[in-house]
């Protein structure tokens, strides 16, 4: 790995978001592709960011500023990406279903997605069930995660269930669930495809999902 | 101590750590499902407004599964509309939430509106309590809910932001947190004067799932030990969401007369941490068993619970409305034995 592509990941570990965008006009001066930067700088480092959250090193707010830097850095890279050239790793749209504000969660999950090189197509919070289709439909996703912190939600998982499968959308599109009120059980009796317990399981959970496809 | 005691008595007498019979079968969080509101005829949203059908929601609860206490108001957005937050009061079954921030770094205001116990919700709650505290505390405490600091705090500025300005902003931080304090502390006191018994201050952000426990030292304690310095005769206790076992004996330095806790904690566990220095309450889980459960489930948490030594028996968060009456008549039924 050439040293500033080191240097990104490290930035990006520590957060020092002011430095993300001079380093990346850099790594693309000195010619290296695009795909490089993200998947051998900003991934590397997002996924140091996920090692030290899963070790309790990290809390949200280091996850947080991290997955800032990331996208300060994506905003001077994804123009340079080559159409196409990410396609094999998967497309996904992610949202916090209709009902529910609570968007810490899924913002993390999005953050690691992207950091693993992932295509995302992020509605936001609150979001009705309908939207969700006709957007997975139109983009031609990959997979759908929702999340919801609330209970009185979790119906809204259910019926994405139902109209994917009404839409005759599975399995080819894969679903997968998260957040504080959703569980494993839940999951497996609505039939969704996966459920994560948290950002780092949603990352290996979408990756296996979208190898299996 | 007697099965004579009025579940007020031995409520209070749990959270006074005192040797009783059988704990309290209680909830702290949110109360109300659709059973209790069709029972007494009032639902969501009048119930977030109106002081009178707020009171009769309240003790609806103990009418229709048993539960030894009357409990308001039945959301957390209380404060945060009163700090200037947009507040959608939702659905007969689905709770108020915060729709927009009111702040940024650069507008948090240095005080509360002027007089702030006279805007929003705040005076349909403080009068709420005191008409429960009129028809029912002969038998039932009255507990009032209310939201903790750092909660409010992320509710005007947006949590992500708050979160992130610990690290980039600290300042910012403290600022907001210290003018949500001053609003929680007005807040507890005019609940107190009013007469609740038990006043319950929910910071699910300030819990492990946001911040570490050194964090929690430093942006969270200070202010929660603020916000309840004042109480007048009402017991004060904290609940926080997630997974608190790091946590516990950080929340016991806020100097709370009890902890409501997650069943993301092993009950034992906390039993053997806290150890006699606060009330313990909780823990069982509120998704499962309790909305997705069976009745077996629900009494096997509770017992499990109640063996374990907990103060008080609830569950472990706010109710949804759609937790199913038999279940929770499993609970009261398991505790009372």
């Amino acid at each position: 790995m050439s040293d500033v592509l080191a240097q990104l990941a490290e930035v990006v570990v520590k957060g020092k978001i002011k430095e993300a965008k001079p380093l990346s006009e850099q790594a693309l001066a000195q010619g290296i592709d695009a795909k490089d930067i993200i998947f051998n700088g900003l991934s590397k480092g997002m996924e140091v960011v996920g090692q030290k959250y899963e070790k309790k090193e990290y809390y949200l707010p280091q996850v947080l500023l991290s997955a800032q830097t990331m996208y300060a850095s994506l905003d001077v890279v994804l123009p340079k990406l080559k159409v196409g050239s990410m396609g094999a790793s998967g497309k996904v749209v992610i949202c916090v279903v209709e009902g529910d504000v609570h968007d810490i969660g899924k913002n993390i999950v999005k953050a690691m997605l992207t950091g693993a090189g992932m295509t995302i197509f992020d509605l936001g919070r609150d979001v009705p069930i309908k939207n969700i289709i006709e957007k997975a439909k139109s983009e031609g996703v990959d997979i759908i995660a929702t999340s919801t912190l609330m209970t009185p939600t979790l119906a809204g998982m259910k019926e994405i269930e139902r109209m994917a499968k009404e839409g005759n959308m599975k399995p080819k599109v894969k679903t997968m669930i998260g957040g504080g009120a959703t569980s494993k059980e839940f999951a497996t009796q609505i039939g969704a495809d996966a459920w994560g317990y948290d950002a780092i399981e949603a990352v290996k959970i979408a990756s296996e999902l979208i190898k299996n496809r | 101590m007697s099965n004579n005691m009025t579940p007020r008595d031995r409520v209070l007498a749990a959270l006074a750590r005192k040797k009783l019979d059988r704990p309290p079968a209680v909830c702290f969080t949110q109360i109300a499902t659709i059973d209790a509101m069709e029972a007494v005829g009032v639902y969501w949203p009048d119930a977030h407004v109106d002081p009178h059908r707020m009171a009769e929601l309240s003790a609806a609860p103990n009418k229709v599964w048993g539960v030894e206490c009357a409990r308001l108001p039945f959301c957390l957005t209380v404060e945060a509309e009163v700090m200037g937050c947009r507040v959608d009061l939702g659905k007969m079954d689905r709770t108020p939430m915060v729709k927009a921030h009111s702040c940024d770094e650069n507008t948090i205001p240095d005080d509360i509106p002027i007089g702030a116990l006279y805007k929003g919700r705040i005076p349909a709650v403080v009068e709420g309590v005191r008409i429960a505290k009129q028809k029912y505390s002969k038998e039932l405490p009255i507990v009032a809910g209310t939201t903790g600091p750092l909660t409010i705090a992320g509710h005007m500025v947006g949590t992500e932001n708050l979160l992130l300005w610990i690290i980039t902003n600290p300042e910012a931080v403290h600022k907001a947190l210290k003018v949500a304090t001053k609003m929680e502390k007005a807040y507890v006191e005019a609940l107190a004067k009013a007469g609740a018994d038990v006043i319950v201050m929910s910071d699910p952000s300030a819990g492990t799932d946001m911040l570490s426990p050194e964090m929690f030292d430093e942006y969270a304690k200070p202010y929660i030990k603020e916000c309840f310095s004042n109480p007048g005769d009402a017991k004060t206790v904290l609940h926080i969401c997630g997974d608190t076992t790091v946590l516990l004996d950080h929340m016991v330095a806020t100097g709370v007369s009890g902890l409501s806790i997650e069943e993301k904690v092993q009950p034992e566990k906390a039993v053997d941490i806290v150890n006699g220095r606060a009330a313990l309450v909780g823990n069982i889980g509120v998704v499962r068993p309790l909305l997705q459960g069976t009745p077996e489930d629900v009494r096997l948490d509770a017992l499990r619970v109640k063996n374990s030594g907990f103060n008080l028996v609830a569950p472990g968060c706010g109710l949804a409305a759609r937790v199913p009456l038999v279940n929770l008549q499993a609970m009261v039924k398991a505790v009372k034995g």
